[in-house]
């Protein structure tokens, strides 16, 4: 048992590997369809979710609230996946979305524009200049993304795993590879794996908690959680009434999971 | 099974996965005996054609175009090793010499700075950390400028490897086990047209490392 996550550029055979994939190990499969269900929940279009996770950021919206909101809901969608220990995740940002948890096989799937441009053309009867276009704007966009978002590029191999070249491979051959990597002792799911999930699941359950709810959507807090205790860090503004802190611990507290809570905010003051 | 080539930064275990590839695949591993046999062919030492493969070209080499000389004579080194469509090579720029050949695979390792430093303190116990990474960053930097100078294409650019494999969560049993399952799939196959073609490839290789050496006569 394992986590796959699939990164790739648009029509690259990202999908195709995962339906390989799921189907030789017997995962379950999960695409773009977290969008769906996490915009069903957040009361909002599929296409201004999706549009938060394609689009890079305006210049007015680099801090955006809005973002953060719609980030952390699919990162708290895609948790309650993953604490299974087995899933093929072939959805955005599954290298980001994941990051640093055990037991996750960070795949990128990569072709020559040329090669993507035919399967553009073949697929959708688009023109070649047009086929063109479209790889490499929706290309550039999600490159913008992920530099704005997490100060990275998105081509670089250091955020994956294990990174294959469909020059000159194929989606079987890469589905080979990725089914023997996963087979071996590092990503086998034991219960401190278990374990890891499960934490990940209630921090981003309480992180979403706070993203939602109006009192505290606003603030840049970081939350850890071990065995049902949650730690809540980050800045905060200092209120003379006090409330922020009661409101972060009450919102927390009703968590389902949470045990205990021990908040490290740094309070600063609003109004200096 | 197939040539394959393991390109890799210093101290990210390159040629302990090709060793582990020779010995599953069952197929020659070889690293600096290319260089041997470049040197041997130019009547130079190893350490020179190393040096040459290593370092980047400066103003003079654009003018003489002395370093392709040794580029020639390792390339046609590292050519006649492939002519029986099967070997491991864990040397400089393999993924360049042999651009464009079939039943080529070529990999990359990559791993954090942190697992290299580590790697080459654990070889040379007298070195600080701040000295080895010193170290890495200046092979890495010698390395990305002679692959830019020499092929115009960017070492790390992913589009040049059919595999990369980072270190930082994979092991290298793993990548090897990764590796070898790539290596038996039908694409990689030395078919007899795959021979022929290594084996011409080889003889153009020594012609012009023939036509070279007799010029330097």
């Amino acid at each position: 048992m394992a986590i796959i996550s699939i990164c790739r550029g648009t029509k690259s055979g990202g999908q195709a590997l995962a339906e390989c994939l799921a189907e030789h190990l017997g995962y379950p499969i999960l695409g773009r369809e977290i969008l769906q269900v996490t915009a069903a929940d957040l009361g909002v279009s599929e296409q201004d979710l999706t549009r938060q996770f394609e689009r890079a950021p305006k210049l007015w919206d680099r801090q955006g609230a809005l973002r953060r909101v719609y980030v952390v809901a699919v990162q708290a969608a895609l948790a309650e996946h993953v604490v299974a220990g087995n899933l093929v995740y072939h959805g955005l940002a599954g290298q980001f979305l994941l990051r640093g948890l055990p037991a996750v096989l960070r795949t990128r799937l990569i072709a020559p524009v040329e090669l993507r441009v035919r399967v553009l053309m073949e697929t959708e009867g688009m023109a070649r200049d047009a086929a063109k276009r479209h790889i490499r704007d929706v290309d550039a966009a999600r490159a913008r993304w992920v530099k704005m978002m997490h100060g990275e590029r998105i081509e670089d191999p250091a955020l994956y795993d294990v990174v294959i070249n469909l020059t000159n491979g194929s989606i079987p051959a890469a589905c080979a590879v990725v089914t023997k990597a996963v087979q071996q002792p590092e990503f086998t799911v034991t219960n401190d794996v278990k374990t890891a999930l499960e934490n990940f699941r209630l921090a981003c359950r309480v992180k979403l908690a706070l993203v939602t709810a109006p009192d505290t959507r606003g603030l840049p807090l970081e939350v850890e959680a071990a065995s049902g205790v949650v730690e809540i860090s980050g800045s905060a503004p200092l209120l003379s009434s006090g409330e922020t802190g009661d409101r972060i611990a009450q919102i927390a507290r009703s968590v389902k999971g949470v045990r205990e809570m021990r908040l490290k905010v740094q309070w600063f003051d609003p109004y200096p | 099974m197939p040539i394959i080539t393991i390109s890799r930064g210093t101290m990210s275990g390159g040629r302990a996965v090709a060793e582990c590839l020779a010995e599953r695949l069952h197929c020659p591993c070889v690293g600096r005996e290319v260089l041997q046999q470049a040197a041997e062919s130019l009547g130079a030492s190893e350490e020179t054609v190393r040096g040459k493969l290593q370092t980047p070209p400066g103003p003079w080499d654009t003018v003489t175009k002395e370093r392709h000389i040794y580029v020639v004579a390792v390339q046609a080194a590292l050519a006649g090793q492939c002519v029986t469509g099967t070997l491991v090579y864990h040397g400089l720029a393999g993924q360049l010499l042999l651009r464009g050949l079939p039943g080529v695979l070529r990999v990359r390792l990559i791993a954090p700075m942190a697992l290299r430093i580590q790697s080459l303190v654990g070889h040379h116990p007298h070195t600080s950390q701040e000295a080895a990474e010193r170290y890495i960053r200046k092979v890495d930097r010698q390395r990305r400028r002679w692959v830019r100078a020499m092929y115009g294409a960017e070492v790390g650019d992913t589009l040049l490897y059919d595999l990369t494999i980072n270190l930082r969560a994979i092991s290298l049993d793993t990548a090897c086990v990764m590796v070898t399952e790539m290596a038996q799939q039908p694409h990689y196959e030395v078919t007899d047209a795959v021979r022929a073609q290594l084996v011409a490839f080889a003889a153009t290789c020594r012609q012009r490392l023939d036509a070279i050496v007799a010029v330097r006569r």
